[in-house]
């Protein structure tokens, strides 16, 4: 037996605050977390606030100064910070508009795979037996496909369109949330807690949503956050080989696919969508990988 | 020379900018041959000691005051490489965990191997004697043994394999950390036997850990009671058990239920042991908040230590150690059952299937229960007494209806309940789960849990009405008022257990099946809520079916036992029968098992 510092500590606080508040406290003071939340909010505020942003239209082609280089270079100007494409158009605007498309693809198809993938994991760890194998297998079965081929087809099958992308990377990534909230699922569903409120009469449905749900919401959380991340990837992939959004909007991947032709010549039409998307990802994996260590009680050392 | 001296040792904890004295002035000695023990409940440093004699603390934990010899070399004048050549050679240790001490993917003959090449044995040797220490401590086919992974040994034989590894190189010293804590009753004499044979067999020092004085009692030649940091009194095994002269070691002998003699009720200690946060706060004695002789001189003021007899010194002052404690009452006698059976088990038995072989074709039947017949009277509290594997738990989860029977008929308040899905229908029976930390959701607030039951079906109470249930409730269990908007990782080990209680009096159940509910809790707390179940059974006539593996705390509790052995009720009697007059071979090797109060009688028993 060792000193329990945690449970014989606390009773001695005045006030205690909840395990809810106490994560957050914690995650705030996560460096990861906070620089993590700040690059998304940065990207969140330019994707809202484009119009009022961005210094150009971002499809009005400037014929006359195409692939002018970034401002502090020499021959640049300040009314194109990031330079112009091969057509003229704004570099940095087209980034902050794009920023649109990307958020609204990564968050909509983290939101989908997690609705997805979350009810089958939660029916499948709680009910386990036939649901289970069932659930489980399909899930096998669904991973063993190649996911660019597969969203690929899927992209094909459906048409282009930002919907389409979004229903494409869901069919494609639930079984990430699937398998991995399932797994949480079994070892909270063993718990005593749920026995007992068997015990005081909790139907299945109340078990699973007042008592195992708010124990998995912390892994859920990290798992959406990586799942923006993965989202916007796989967008920037589509709209690179032109299945995503219609021409006049501006994305990433076409982006980066438009200035290949020209890399040599004008490199940061394609490092500037690069570096735009690398950032995003950087600042989803950052806030993800910092949530999950602040919101698990296991993870979180404990300092005395 | 000492083989190991103590000399009052202080040891500091920085936590953020205070500083923290965890262990404060500790001095004992400890000679060849001879056997000391550390008695504390948890959180009282005992285990820090053993942390100061191998070297590690905690981060920021330091020594900061005294001085550890070893065979009279100042440990803390040694460098690291110097302290680590001496473990396993010089100093052993025997661990509480006994399968988590052991590496699950090596077997028990290479793990052994290496710490026979650690300590300096030739290979041509190390076979030999691993064969034979193994063979000293008893463990049957030795040379098969050594081929096995340790989760193919049970957790005593994996227990005498550290004893043998630990005497291997016959160490000057050996620390046993609570070396029978994780294990059951009847393996627990047998190791604490074989320990003291060892230890007799090499002369070896041992420093004993634990948390049962009784035990230690028995095994040491003296004996240190340590609380909150402090050591509170050391002395003569024997004369500490007899005639204790520390508030707190007289409370913790008191609230031990004993196996013989008339029952009393036990004094139980207001509060628990303070944290480590506070312990700042508490500059003179830290025991006295909870003492019950109440002085306040000694909270401030740090107390010199007084001999009361030969090489027995305590750390209180003269008044308190003459103060009598536990001024006894006489327990309520009488049966309080009625005639009427609340369940009635007939020829129940429950087995698991597991699947075996290629595809799972071929299936394997286990009975957990194999044919249960009894009844449980209205208003009486049955004991269910049985080794871990019995099948008691099994019972409890039955009566409940968490498991269903495989064969056999079970009626709960005359009622056929056999095949009932447990929703619905069984909210008068509630069950009692042995570890608070799982069975409770650490996510709801100690109102949520309260009156968890208010939440559905037909005692259906919207929210703004709940609260005064939860008061009433906390009141019925002894919990402080201000607890409600607590979360359980914000409750001691005690206070939790009493919420797990109390949740399930919130659903006014007529039957309260409680599994193992104080067996991970000190003793002063578990005395608390023996006497808060006691209590609820006089006041509420609530029937109650006590699972446990701790003979003195069923004969405290219950007027009637049932004793398990491998799936089957093997005796079933009125506690003072069976007790007085045990029938069949296994309740009296379990009774035997058991360390006696008195000092006097020999233990553990000769095989």
């Amino acid at each position: 037996m060792s000193f329990s510092i945690p449970s014989s500590a606390a009773p001695e606080a005045a006030k205690a605050p909840s395990p809810v508040a106490e994560a957050l406290r914690g995650a705030v003071r996560s460096p990861k977390v906070v620089i993590g939340a700040v690059i998304v909010s940065v990207m969140v505020l330019c994707a809202l606030f484009a119009p009022q942003i961005a210094p150009n239209d971002p499809e009005n082609q400037d014929l006359i100064n195409m692939l002018m280089p970034p401002m502090w270079y020499a021959d640049g100007t300040a009314q194109y910070p990031f330079g112009t494409d091969s057509l003229g158009r704004c570099i940095l605007s087209q980034i902050i508009y794009g920023a649109r498309v990307a958020l609204l693809v990564g968050f909509g198809a983290a939101m989908g795979a997690m609705l997805f993938g979350t009810t089958l994991a939660l029916l499948a760890g709680y009910f386990g037996g036939w649901v289970d194998r069932i659930i489980s297998n399909l899930v096998d079965l669904w991973m063993s496909l190649p996911p660019v081929v597969l969203s690929l087809t899927l992209m094909v099958g459906f048409g282009t369109g930002v919907g389409n992308v979004i229903l494409s990377i869901v069919l494609v990534d639930w079984t990430r949330f699937c398998r991995v909230v399932r797994s949480e699922v079994i070892v909270v569903a063993r718990k005593d807690f749920v026995s007992a409120a068997r015990l005081l009469g909790f139907g299945d449905i109340r078990i699973i949503l007042r008592e195992i749900l708010p124990s998995v919401a912390p892994l859920i959380i990290t798992l959406f956050t990586l799942q923006v991340g993965i989202g916007i990837i796989v967008e920037a992939i589509l709209s690179f080989v032109g299945l995503s959004v219609p021409a006049n909007v501006p994305a990433w991947g076409k982006m980066i696919a438009g200035a290949r032709n020209y890399m040599y010549q004008a490199p940061w039409g394609i490092i500037m969508p690069i570096l735009a998307m690398f950032v995003t990802v950087l600042g989803f994996n950052l806030l993800g990988e910092g949530l999950r260590v602040s919101l698990d009680p296991r993870l979180r050392r404990r300092t005395f | 020379m000492s083989v190991l001296a103590f000399d009052q040792v202080t040891v500091t904890a920085r936590m953020g900018g205070r500083k923290v004295d965890v262990l404060r002035d500790i001095s004992f000695a400890l000679e060849q041959g001879e056997i000391i023990g550390l008695v504390g409940e948890s959180g009282a440093g005992k285990s820090m000691i053993g942390r100061v004699i191998s070297g590690l603390l905690p981060d920021n934990f330091s020594v900061t005051g005294g001085k550890v010899e070893f065979d009279g070399d100042n440990l803390m004048a040694l460098g690291k490489s110097q302290r680590r050549a001496l473990l396993g050679r010089k100093i052993a240790f025997i661990p509480q965990e006994p399968l988590s001490a052991l590496n699950p993917v090596r077997t028990i003959g290479s793990q052994f191997g290496e710490h026979l090449r650690h300590i300096g044995i030739e290979s041509s040797r190390r076979r030999g004697l691993m064969i034979e220490r193994l063979k000293q401590v008893q463990l049957r086919d030795a040379e098969e043994a050594l081929l096995r992974y340790p989760h193919e040994l049970s957790g005593g034989q994996c227990q005498r394999v550290l004893i043998a590894m630990a005497f291997a190189g016959e160490p000057a010293l050996v620390v046993a950390d609570e070396p029978t804590t994780a294990l059951d009753v009847m393996t627990q004499a047998h190791i604490v036997r074989l320990i003291a044979e060892q230890q007799g067999l090499h002369h070896t020092a041992l420093l004993f850990i634990t948390h049962d004085l009784r035990l230690a009692g028995h095994v040491c030649k003296s004996v240190g009671v340590m609380y909150a940091g402090d050591m509170v009194e050391f002395g003569p095994a024997a004369a500490v058990l007899k005639a204790p002269s520390h508030p707190y070691t007289k409370s913790l002998l008191a609230a031990m239920p004993a196996l013989t003699g008339p029952r009393h009720v036990l004094p139980a200690l207001s509060d628990h042991m303070p944290g480590l946060a506070s312990f700042a706060g508490l500059a003179g004695c830290r025991f006295s908040p909870r003492c019950p002789v109440k002085d306040p001189s000694c909270a401030n003021t740090r107390l010199p230590v007084r001999q009361v007899g030969t090489g027995h010194w305590v750390r209180c002052a003269e008044a308190c150690g003459r103060a009598d404690i536990a001024a006894a009452s006489a327990m309520v006698s009488g049966d309080p059952a009625g005639d009427r059976a609340s369940v009635d088990f007939e020829n129940v038995r429950l087995s698991y299937h597991a699947a075996r072989g290629f595809l799972g074709l071929q299936r394997s039947r286990f009975d957990a229960v194999k044919s249960a017949t009894f009844k449980v009277r209205e208003g009486e509290i049955l004991g269910i007494v049985g080794e871990s594997g019995s099948g008691k738990t099994s019972v409890g989860r039955l009566i409940v209806g968490l498991e269903r029977p495989s064969a056999g008929t079970i009626r709960v308040n005359g009622s056929d309940q056999t095949y009932n899905v447990i929703h619905l229908t069984r909210r008068d029976t509630q069950l009692i789960f042995q570890d608070p930390q799982s069975a409770l959701n650490p996510r709801r607030s100690v109102m949520k849990l309260l009156t968890q039951a208010l939440e559905v079906g037909e005692s259906y109470k919207p929210e703004q009405q709940r609260r005064p249930v939860a008061e009433a409730l906390l009141r019925d269990t002894g919990l402080p008022p201000d607890c409600l908007d607590r979360f359980p990782s914000q409750l001691s080990g005690g206070q939790r257990q009493r919420v797990n209680i109390g949740r399930a009096l919130g659903a006014k159940p007529n039957l309260v099946v409680a599994d193992e509910i104080v067996s991970g809790l000190d003793v002063s707390v578990q005395a608390h809520i023996l006497n808060c179940l006691l209590d609820l059974n006089r006041r509420r006539r609530l029937t109650m079916v006590f699972i446990s593996h701790d003979l003195a705390v069923v004969r405290y509790l219950c007027s009637r036992i049932l004793m398990m052995h491998a799936g089957e009720i093997v005796e079933e009697g009125a506690t003072e029968s069976v007790f007085a007059n045990p029938q069949h071979p296994y309740t009296k090797a379990l009774l035997d098992a058991v360390p006696p109060e008195s000092a006097d009688r020999p233990w553990p028993p000769m095989q």
